[in-house]
């Protein structure tokens, strides 16, 4: 008898080691987490984003508790908290952001998730600090029932260089917010200038003063697209991110037409990383691996109409979002511009700004 | 001042070396060191001091003018809201005006909003679209349809916008006015205005002066008037504090120069403590009685007071009816400042009160508010009782000071030095790491609310009669005794309008909590501020309106539950 329980205990293992087995070699969503509490920071969770997810992942295993926060918030919790890390994993954010991050030592390299091959080419980090889950073009957008597609503008440079555009557009100053650095690091980086005052040529300075000089400051408690709707504002044009354009024109009865420079549009890129000095790696990479997934961030499009970075759950994301997103991406040091991109803000602020 | 303290010598009790410990600890873990720590970061980013950035500011048209604006602006708002706070005063509780109830009401409605908000409110009535503007367009065909903008305007803003302090504190004065004294200079003969300004007036003036540093600091750190209506010509300094203080690599300018702004105001607090030190403003009573209201006796100026009164009544109410209208339309009506009954819906509140339907961020906040609140009321209760029990001591300068320490950075930095200093174990802090802990923000809520709290608190501790604490001892009451009978119950009015106050501004706190909660517990600033910040929800600008309608119901709420009970009974006294 105790024999035979032996032996079927014996069996029993055997069969446990083969289904952990196959579990270890499992990719993607069919990862199942287990059970052991990961902290997420993230500046994607509103939208009831957080919940989903919260809830999403309980189904497969995972026990997350999620903080959600602005970008430059998350940023400085994570750069506060460094002597003693409260994340395991942080998502969301940009390029810029996560540049910093990783020159601050705030980050661990990885072995690439399966997913990563399936993302569009140029959106992973190169060296394995973050991999990109979601894209967000950044744009020069305006009211195509105010503005026809020959008189718009092409590129940024023109808002500054062609005076049928001056005092027609708002140059936003709040230059915390993401948008607002993703289009100064675009304009900005096309100056790059190793012997320039903050790595920019002259030139460079005199056309982000200019860019100030000839538009139309924002106005707290505003929506830009408000301006642009406003007949007693001379706003027609302003900067823009392209998963929020299809709400806004349902808003505003704007339809939304958008400058394609020749030189391509910045990509705000929403990573995914693992913090440095994380005491549940092993959970970590279960749960990126589990959450880039084409699975998981196809549903994750469907549910909140974000652009995917993996290609093949892009196929589930809006047509006019993939519309957007299919202008070529500009070609930005985004290691340069997080080291810089504060000074030059403060730059702007000191000396540019109306 | 050294003889002064020979003479009086400080009596060592077991309970006062307590208290002693605990203020030091407090003073130094809390107040100085996170803070000495986080300008160590930030000036001696690369292990030497750099004059850079007073050069990068000095070398700043834009920055040298911001702060000019703002030291125009400080002392003239001083004056403009001292003279509009003290008739609103003067209106409500002292003379005699028909309808003074109403008033009050309306007077008092800039207690429970404010902010961006509030100066919405106004732009939507005087903006280049506003109601008065489109009106007077009509009239005068060729006038400037943005009229409303720049220090004007700002002024004119803030100056209605920033009476809350006289409305409370000023009033819980007035009633301490002695109504025999007022019979008394009347019946020898004084003109009306003559005891106004003889025997109403010096019995204000502790409260005054805590009131006025308050509008001071306000001037000095003014962001959403400046923003909103200031136009280009008119910015203030506090918008740009706040952009470097939210960037990482420029907090050594925000700290350079929400020092200067610190500093300013610790002279300005200084030269009114010394003005304090000299003078006891009290009345002249010992048995005080409730004031009668009095009558107008010129009726030309009888009429022109109730013409005054009324003018600013609509001034104060129409903001708030608009802002509450506006919450029930969309981003859209409010952007174009446009408002139609077509656009009336009743979706932002739906979505918010679903949104919120997870109640933990209020249970929270609730929670966060009424400790902090509790605590830092009773932590400057002691210390103003020491303050005023050894005025001339060093000690309690030292103390006085210290607790005005947050008043020398912005919020933001705060939060960072609290963060930076307690994410390892520090001996101070019983090698305890605080940060991904509750107590943290807990600590923070209370910083932030000292110099505010004190500031107000000692006005009430100075304002008492020391006749009273005189008659207690004199009948053999022991200190505790008297403190706990006789003089807390005085002052309780005051402290808890304080509370009150404390708690209101806490419980939608943002800056602070940001960076110091709990994952698992949101506040409930920050969880607005995510509905309302949604990047994919082009509704925000509404939502914020609806939140700040809700936000005023909360406060209003609060607000007569601890203080319009509060006064009720000190009135019954």
């Amino acid at each position: 008898m105790k024999k035979l329980l032996a032996i079927l205990l014996g069996i029993t293992m055997l069969f446990g080691m083969a289904v952990t087995g196959t579990a270890e070699a499992a990719t993607g969503a069919d990862v199942k987490g287990t059970g052991v509490p990961l902290t997420v920071y993230t500046n994607s969770g509103n939208s009831g984003r957080k919940e989903w997810l919260i809830e999403r992942a309980k189904q497969d295993g995972f026990e997350l508790a999620v903080l959600e926060e602005g970008a430059g918030a998350v940023q400085q919790r994570i750069i506060g908290e460094a002597a003693n890390p409260i994340a395991d994993v942080v998502y969301g954010l940009n390029a810029i952001i996560w540049n910093d991050l990783i020159s601050r030592d705030l980050l661990v390299s990885y072995d690439a998730p399966s997913w990563a091959a399936e993302v569009s080419e140029g959106l992973n980090d190169p060296n394995g600090y973050y991999y990109a889950i979601v894209k967000q073009a950044i744009v020069l957008a305006y009211d195509k029932n105010q503005v026809s597609e020959e008189d718009a503008p092409t590129d940024w440079t023109d808002l500054w260089t062609n005076e049928k555009f001056f005092g027609k557009y708002e140059a936003s100053g709040r230059l915390t917010a993401g948008t607002t650095r993703n289009v100064i690091a675009g304009i900005l980086s096309r100056y790059s200038d190793p012997n320039g005052e903050l790595g920019v040529s002259d030139e460079g300075w005199e056309a982000i003063a200019a860019y100030y000089q000839h538009g139309v400051p924002n106005e707290e408690g505003v929506d830009s697209y408000a301006q642009i709707a406003n007949p007693n504002s001379p706003v027609l044009m302003c900067q823009m991110w392209s998963s929020g354009v299809i709400q806004y024109d349902e808003m505003y009865g704007t339809s939304t037409g958008v400058a394609k420079p020749e030189v391509g549009i910045p990509y705000a890129v929403e990573g995914i990383g693992i913090i440095n000095g994380t005491k549940n790696m092993e959970e970590a990479l279960r749960f990126v691996e589990w959450f880039g997934s084409a699975q998981i961030q196809g549903e994750w499009a469907e549910k909140f109409g974000t652009m995917p970075a993996n290609e093949i759950a892009a196929e589930k994301a809006d047509p006019f979002q993939r519309e957007l997103c299919s202008i070529p991406a500009q070609n930005i040091d985004w290691a340069l511009v997080a080291k810089n991109i504060d000074a030059w803000c403060e730059k702007i602020t000191l000396e540019y700004l109306p | 001042m050294t003889i002064n303290m020979r003479r009086k010598k400080i009596r060592i009790t077991p309970g006062k070396a307590l208290m002693f410990l605990f203020f030091a600890w407090f003073i130094l873990a809390c107040l100085v060191l996170p803070n000495l720590n986080l300008l160590k970061t930030v000036f001696f980013a690369d292990g030497n001091f750099s004059t850079e950035p007073i050069r990068k500011l000095l070398k700043s048209k834009r920055a040298m003018k911001a702060l000019r604006n703002s030291f125009i602006l400080a002392p003239t708002l001083s004056i403009t809201v001292g003279f509009v706070g003290i008739t609103l005063v003067l209106l409500t509780e002292y003379f005699d005006i028909k309808g003074a109830n109403i008033l009050r009401l309306g007077y008092m409605t800039t207690l429970i909003y404010g902010g961006i908000t509030l100066v919405s409110g106004y732009k939507f009535i005087y903006g280049s679209s506003g109601f008065l503007t489109k009106l007077l367009v009509q009239v005068f065909p060729n006038m400037n349809a943005s009229w409303f903008q720049g220090y004007g305007a700002v002024l004119f803003v803030m100056t209605f916008s920033c009476t809350s302090n006289h409305m409370i504190f000023l009033r819980n004065a007035m009633r301490s006015v002695d109504f025999q004294t007022v019979e008394a200079a009347r019946n020898m003969g004084a003109g009306q205005f003559y005891i106004l300004r003889r025997v109403v007036l010096p019995v204000l003036l502790p409260s005054l002066f805590a009131v006025t540093i308050l509008t001071f600091i306000t001037g000095l750190s003014a962001m959403s008037a400046p923003m909103l209506v200031g136009g280009t010509e008119f910015q203030t300094i506090n918008p740009m504090i706040k952009t470097f203080a939210d960037t990482v690599s420029s907090k050594d300018l925000a700290a350079l120069l929400s020092l200067v702004l610190g500093f300013a105001t610790m002279l300005l607090l200084f030269i009114m403590t010394q003005i304090e030190k000299r003078g006891h403003y009290m009345s002249v009573s010992k048995v005080k009685t409730k004031i009668v209201k009095q009558k107008i006796t010129n009726p030309v100026l009888n009429v022109l007071a109730h013409v005054y009164a009324y003018v600013l009544f609509v001034i104060y109410v129409l903001p708030v009816v608009l802002i509450v209208l506006f919450s029930f339309t969309d981003s859209k009506s409010i952007g174009t400042r446009t408002l139609t009954l077509s656009s009336f819906t009743l979706e932002n509140y739906k979505y918010l009160l679903q949104s919120l339907s997870n109640y933990r961020p209020f249970v929270v906040s609730i929670v966060y508010s009424a400790l902090a609140a509790v605590i830092v009321g009773v932590i400057v209760v002691v210390a103003c009782r020491y303050i005023q029990k050894h005025k001339k001591a060093r000690s309690a300068s030292v103390l006085e000071y210290s607790l005005m320490i947050p008043w020398l950075l912005p919020t933001t930095m705060i939060a960072l030095g609290l963060m930076m200093a307690f994410n390892v174990r520090r001996p101070y802090m019983f090698n305890q790491v605080l940060t991904g802990t509750m107590v943290i923000l807990l600590i923070g809520y209370v910083i932030i609310k000292l110099p505010f709290t004190m500031r107000m608190t000692k006005a009430a501790f100075f304002s008492l009669d020391d006749a009273l604490e005189d008659a207690s001892k004199n009948l053999g009451a022991g200190e505790m005794y008297t403190f706990r009978r006789v003089i807390f119950p005085v002052i309780l009015p005051t402290v808890m309008a304080i509370a009150a106050l404390n708690f209101n501004a806490l419980i939608s706190d943002y800056d602070m909590s940001a960076f110091l909660y709990h994952p698992l517990n949101p506040t409930l600033g920050v969880q607005i501020k995510s509905l309302t910040n949604d990047m994919n929800n082009p509704n925000g600008m509404a939502l914020t309106f609806v939140y700040a309608v809700l936000m005023m119901i909360i406060s209003a709420v609060v607000l007569y539950l601890v203080y319009g009970r509060g006064g009720r009974d000190n009135m019954k006294e």
